[in-house]
C-alpha cells in the first residue's frame, strides 16, 4: 500500500541559489512543489478575476460567481466588523480566495499547499500580526484593554486577564492547526481508503475465503467517492472559517472601545 | 519510504529528519523557502486584488445598483407623468363632451326654430291660397245660386204657363220665389 504521507513530501522542482535575507539568514529560495502549488493558486485567482471581473450590467455565469464570492466576503466583513469592514475587505478577501484556491487545487492536483504546516502557520501569523498592528495603530496602548474585560469585578481580573492573554496567544495556533489538520486529515483518509480499494482487491484475487475482500474494496470505493464530496465542502468551509475568524479578530481590535 | 527519506536526507543535508512515519510537514528545512514564497505570492495577490480586480467587481456591483435605482426612479417619474397626462386627457375629454353636447343642443334648437319658421311660412302661403280658393268657391256658389234663381223663375214661369196657359209676369214670379224662399 502506498504511503499516505508521501503526498505531503516536498521536493524541489527548480533549483535556485540560496539567498541571504536580512533578519532571516540564508534561505533556499528553490521552487518546490509547494511553491508551485501556491503560485498556481494565485495565478488561478488572477485568471479567474481577469475573466470574471467584466463590467456587464447583466452578468454572465463567471461574472456572477465572481460577484457572489465578492458579496460573500463583503457581507462577512460588513456584518462582523461593521462599517469599517470596507478597509479590511481586500485583506480578508485575499486570505479567503487564496486559501480556497489552494484547497481546491489540492482536490485536483497531487499536492495541497494548505496541508503544509509552514503555509498555515505563515497565514495565521500574518493574520495575527495584522490584528496586532491594526490594534496598536488604532488604539495605541489601549490595545491592552483587549485583555481586560469590562464589567468584571477587580478580584476576578486576576483570573480573567491571564485567561484572556492565553486565549489571544492561542488564536494563531488554532488558526494554523485547524486549517492544517482539516486538510491533512482529509487527504490522508482519502489516500488510505483509496489504498484499501487496491489492496483488498488484490487480496481477493487469491481466491477462497479471501474473495470476500472484493466487498471491502467496493465499500472503500464508495467511501472515497463520499469523502471526496465531503472534502470539497471542507475545502470551502475551512477557507470561509479562516476568513470569518480573521474578521472576528480584526473586529476585536477595531471596535475595542465598544467592548 | 526509507529510500525516500534517505534521498531527502542526502539532498537537503537536514539532520533530525523524521524517521519512518514522521510527517513530511515537520522537515523544517523546507520551511523558510515556503514562508518567503508564500509571503511574496500573498503580497502580489493582495496588491492585484485590492488595486485591480476587487475595485472592478465592486464598481460593477455599485454601477448595477445605481442603474437599477435610477431606472426605478425614472419609471416612477414616468408613471406620475403618465397619470397626470391621463388626468388632463380625461378632463379634456369631459370638456369636449360638454362642448359637443352644447353644440348639438344648439344645432337642434336652431334646426327646430328654422323648421318652425319654414312651417309657419308654408302655412301662411297655404292659408292664403285656401282663402283665395274659398273666395273663388264662394263667388262660384253665389253665381250658381244666382243661376238657380233664374232657372227657378224660368221654370216657374214655364210651369205657370203650361198649367194656366197664362204667362206670369216677371214680377209675380219674383214675388212668389221670394215668398217660397222665405
Amino acid at each position: 500500500m502506498a504511503d499516505p504521507m508521501h503526498q505531503f513530501q516536498i521536493h524541489k522542482v527548480v533549483d535556485l541559489p540560496t539567498v541571504n535575507l536580512p533578519g532571516l539568514g540564508v534561505v533556499d529560495l528553490s521552487i518546490t512543489n509547494s511553491v508551485v502549488s501556491m503560485g498556481l493558486a494565485a495565478g488561478l485567482i488572477c485568471v479567474f478575476f481577469a475573466l470574471a471581473a467584466r463590467q456587464a450590467v447583466v452578468p454572465g455565469r463567471l461574472q456572477s460567481v465572481g460577484e457572489m464570492l465578492y458579496g460573500l466576503v463583503d457581507d462577512l466583513a460588513g456584518s462582523i466588523i461593521g462599517h469599517e469592514g470596507k478597509v479590511f475587505f481586500p485583506f480578508v478577501f485575499t486570505l479567503f480566495s487564496f486559501i480556497l484556491a489552494m484547497n481546491f487545487l489540492g482536490m485536483f492536483l497531487v499536492f495541497t499547499a494548505t496541508s503544509q504546516l509552514a503555509v498555515t502557520v505563515t497565514l495565521a501569523m500574518l493574520t495575527i500580526l495584522t490584528v496586532v498592528v491594526v490594534g496598536f495603530a488604532r488604539n495605541g496602548f489601549g490595545f491592552f484593554k483587549l485583555f481586560v474585560p469590562s464589567g468584571v469585578p477587580a478580584f476576578l481580573l486576576i483570573l480573567m486577564v491571564p485567561i484572556e492573554i492565553i486565549s489571544f496567544l492561542v488564536r494563531p495556533v488554532t488558526l494554523a492547526l485547524r486549517l492544517f489538520g482539516n486538510m491533512i486529515g482529509g487527504h490522508v483518509v482519502l489516500k488510505i481508503f483509496a489504498g484499501f480499494i487496491i489492496s483488498l482487491g488484490l487480496l481477493a484475487t487469491g481466491g477462497g475465503i479471501a474473495s470476500l475482500g472484493i466487498l471491502g474494496s467496493v465499500v472503500s470505493l464508495g467511501s472515497v467517492v463520499a469523502l471526496t464530496a465531503l472534502e470539497f465542502i471542507v475545502a470551502f468551509l475551512q477557507a470561509f472559517v479562516f476568513a470569518a475568524l480573521t474578521c472576528v479578530y480584526l473586529n476585536d481590535v477595531v471596535n475595542l472601545h465598544s467592548h | 519510504m526509507a529510500n525516500e527519506t534517505t534521498q531527502t536526507h542526502e539532498s537537503t543535508g537536514a539532520d533530525g529528519n523524521a524517521s519512518g512515519g514522521g510527517l513530511p510537514q515537520f522537515q523544517f528545512v523546507w520551511w523558510p523557502g515556503q514562508v518567503v514564497w508564500l509571503l511574496l505570492i500573498f503580497v502580489v495577490l493582495y496588491v492585484l486584488l485590492s488595486k485591480l480586480f476587487l475595485p472592478r467587481v465592486g464598481g460593477t456591483i455599485q454601477t448595477r445598483a445605481d442603474k437599477i435605482a435610477a431606472d426605478v426612479a425614472q419609471a416612477r417619474d414616468l408613471k406620475t407623468q403618465a397619470e397626470a397626462e391621463s388626468a388632463t386627457a380625461l378632463a379634456e375629454l369631459a370638456k369636449a363632451r360638454t362642448h359637443a353636447q352644447r353644440t348639438a343642443s344648439e344645432a337642434k334648437a336652431k334646426a327646430n326654430a328654422e323648421a318652425a319658421t319654414r312651417q309657419a311660412a308654408e302655412e301662411a302661403v297655404l292659408a292664403e291660397k285656401l282663402a283665395v280658393a274659398e273666395d273663388r268657391i264662394r263667388v262660384s256658389r253665389d253665381a250658381a245660386l244666382g243661376n238657380v234663381r233664374t232657372i227657378a223663375s224660368d221654370i216657374a214661369a214655364a210651369i205657370t204657363d203650361k198649367l194656366t196657359g197664362v204667362a206670369a209676369t216677371a214680377d209675380e214670379v219674383e214675388t212668389a220665389l221670394t215668398a217660397a224662399k222665405a
